[in-house]
């Protein structure tokens, strides 16, 4: 690419997964009876609610621990304590703690294609092609602390 | 020998400690006389470094081979050996295992995860000697699952801190088309289809590497393109006797697992054919297809440098040579056309030449995946004015209105008769 003909890129954050506590016990069975939008994993010990707006997968866990993945996000993440407040609508005497951005996954769009194994060799060790289990290229980065995914499209995670 | 003692008997002074059984005594060696002679138990004191230590206090742990890792280990020399490696495979296999094995992770993994760090180990020390091994071969002789294969690899991976080299595609071509059933005449093998080992090889090469060229092997499981080529080298060598085969019938004779992505990966293969057989003058008046194109791979492959790109041109490249046009257009409409025209020398005046396709990846040549339309936002607000076509439908009928009177009747007196006053 040259330099005067730089294209601007957009760096896209589609999934944003964070954790809170609700420093109380949850009753996962009161919550799979009488919650709306809920899934009831007893093997695992786990209850699943999916919100439509804003889409979020919250994973209740009995302990309190709530794990939320929230989808498309566009504007700030502001509507996760909709999900606590639901559930102090069940009953529970809920409170809103140690909330906490675990993981955050951004996508970017290339304007070229990208021949992986070529790059595999000219970024070795650092990166990890494996056709046979995933069709990107792993490259993790120290000093962004993040784990990039780069697909032949062009498009990186 | 202790000094100043003497025999009693014979007055010796060579008296010796000796030991009969547990029991210490002071012997003379002359005569044989038992001078004196120790106690037969000992105190728990008297023990002192004597005491017996248990297994996990004692060195011995650590000297020592846990029974579950002298299994691996023997595990990995067995499948070093079921795979026919060299023996320096096999040493370096083993020195992983046992690296691996100091880790307290996978000292206290499950049985599976440490089965399958077996085929790990033996995975990576062929791709470091460049030796064709794919995952789902190890996977298939541990019967162990592709998804804790791959979990463990990349642990195991990450903590040893190796650099495991890419599979070799031309290595693994040959190993595979190696073990295809068809170099000899058998009962399930008739003779057409018997074919000269060398001569698939090389073609099978060369359609690998075109595919690869084209964007149909980055990203992808290898082993379904490698068998779609075998199958288009083996037919095109033979094309009158072996079009009426298919591809799943080509495996069976071979032998062969057909793996499900090969009947896409062919497609795909023979549409890159058929793109640059018509680049060819004398293929382009015999308007070929996905069935005849076959007998003229030989052809299309001895030219397949200059084809692929006469026949594709580059994604990028087109796009900004198409805004550089637009630009130009923009400004003087003329001089553009005329550039337009002129860039294509070798084409017949009159005659608008076929575009040729964009050389992309075959996910970007599909067309996009429709989005759900958000349903439209609904502005009813209930307040809005009723025409005279709908005015009827809110007005009740004569019936309706006694129903609606009686029922309001009905409830009035269930009222009364719940408040009695």
């Amino acid at each position: 690419m040259d330099a005067a003909s730089d294209v601007a890129l957009d760096i896209l954050i589609t999934n944003v997964a964070c954790v809170f506590r609700t420093r109380c016990h949850l009753k996962l069975r009161k919550i799979a009876l009488e919650g709306a939008n809920v899934i009831y994993k007893r093997d695992v010990g786990k209850v699943l609610m999916k919100l439509r707006k804003p889409r979020i997968t919250a994973t209740i866990w009995s302990s309190g621990k709530i794990i939320c993945t929230e989808k498309q996000v566009k504007k700030k993440l502001n509507l996760v304590p909709d999900l606590a407040r639901s559930l102090q609508e069940l009953g529970f005497r809920v409170i809103f703690t140690d909330f906490k951005v675990v993981n955050i996954l951004a996508v970017c769009n290339m304007p070229f294609e990208i021949r992986l194994p070529e790059f595999t060799k000219n970024n070795r060790p650092h990166a990890s092609y494996e056709p046979e289990l995933h069709p990107a290229v792993c490259y993790p980065t120290k000093s962004l602390r993040a784990a990039l995914q780069v697909f032949q499209q062009g498009v990186s995670q | 020998m202790p000094g100043g003692g003497r025999c009693p008997d014979c007055g010796s002074a060579e008296l010796v400690d000796d030991s009969h059984y547990s029991q210490s005594q002071l012997v003379c060696s002359d005569c044989g006389c038992v001078v004196t002679e120790g106690v037969l138990t000992t105190t728990f004191s008297d023990e002192g470094n004597l005491r017996e230590v248990t297994y996990s206090r004692s060195t011995g742990e650590n000297e020592q081979v846990s029974r579950s890792q002298q299994r691996g280990l023997r595990r990995v020399r067995d499948l070093c050996r079921v795979l026919q490696l060299p023996s320096t495979f096999e040493d370096t296999a083993v020195a992983y295992y046992q690296q691996a094995y100091r880790h307290s992770g996978i000292r206290a993994a499950r049985l599976q995860k440490k089965e399958v760090l077996v085929g790990c180990c033996v995975l990576i020390t062929c791709r470091q000697h460049n030796w064709p091994l794919t995952m789902g071969t190890i996977c298939a002789l541990l019967y162990a699952d592709l998804e804790v294969f791959s979990g463990t690899y990349m642990q195991i991976v990450k903590l040893l801190g190796l650099d495991v080299p890419s599979l070799c595609l031309a290595d693994l071509v040959k190993t595979y088309c190696s073990s295809f059933k068809l170099f000899q005449a058998s009962p399930s093998v008739p003779a057409k289809y018997v074919e000269d080992k060398e001569k698939m090889l090389s073609r099978t090469l060369q359609l690998v590497e075109l595919a690869d060229e084209t964007w149909l092997v980055t990203g992808r499981h290898p082993l379904p393109v490698i068998t779609a080529a075998t199958f288009l080298a083996w037919q095109s060598l033979q094309p009158s006797e072996r079009l009426t085969c298919s591809l799943a019938r080509f495996c069976k004779l071979a032998n062969v697992d057909l793996p499900c992505p090969a009947s896409s990966r062919l497609q795909e293969l023979l549409a890159v054919l058929l793109r640059m057989a018509e680049q060819l003058a004398w293929l382009q008046v015999l308007r070929l297809d996905k069935r005849s194109v076959v007998k003229h791979i030989g052809d299309l492959l001895q030219h397949r440098h200059t084809l692929v790109r006469k026949a594709f041109r580059d994604g990028t490249a087109e796009l900004e040579a198409g805004e550089k046009q637009q630009q130009g257009w923009g400004k003087s409409p003329g001089q553009g056309k005329e550039e337009a025209a002129t860039s294509s020398l070798d084409r017949p005046e009159g005659k608008r030449p076929a575009s040729p396709a964009l050389l992309l990846p075959p996910c970007m040549l599909k067309p996009p995946k429709r989005i759900c339309p958000p349903p439209p936002i609904s502005t009813v607000t209930g307040d809005e004015d009723i025409s005279d076509s709908e005015i009827e439908q809110y007005l009740r009928t004569p019936q309706e209105v006694r129903d609606f009177q009686k029922a309001q009747a009905a409830r009035q007196a269930a009222i009364g008769v719940s408040n009695p006053p």
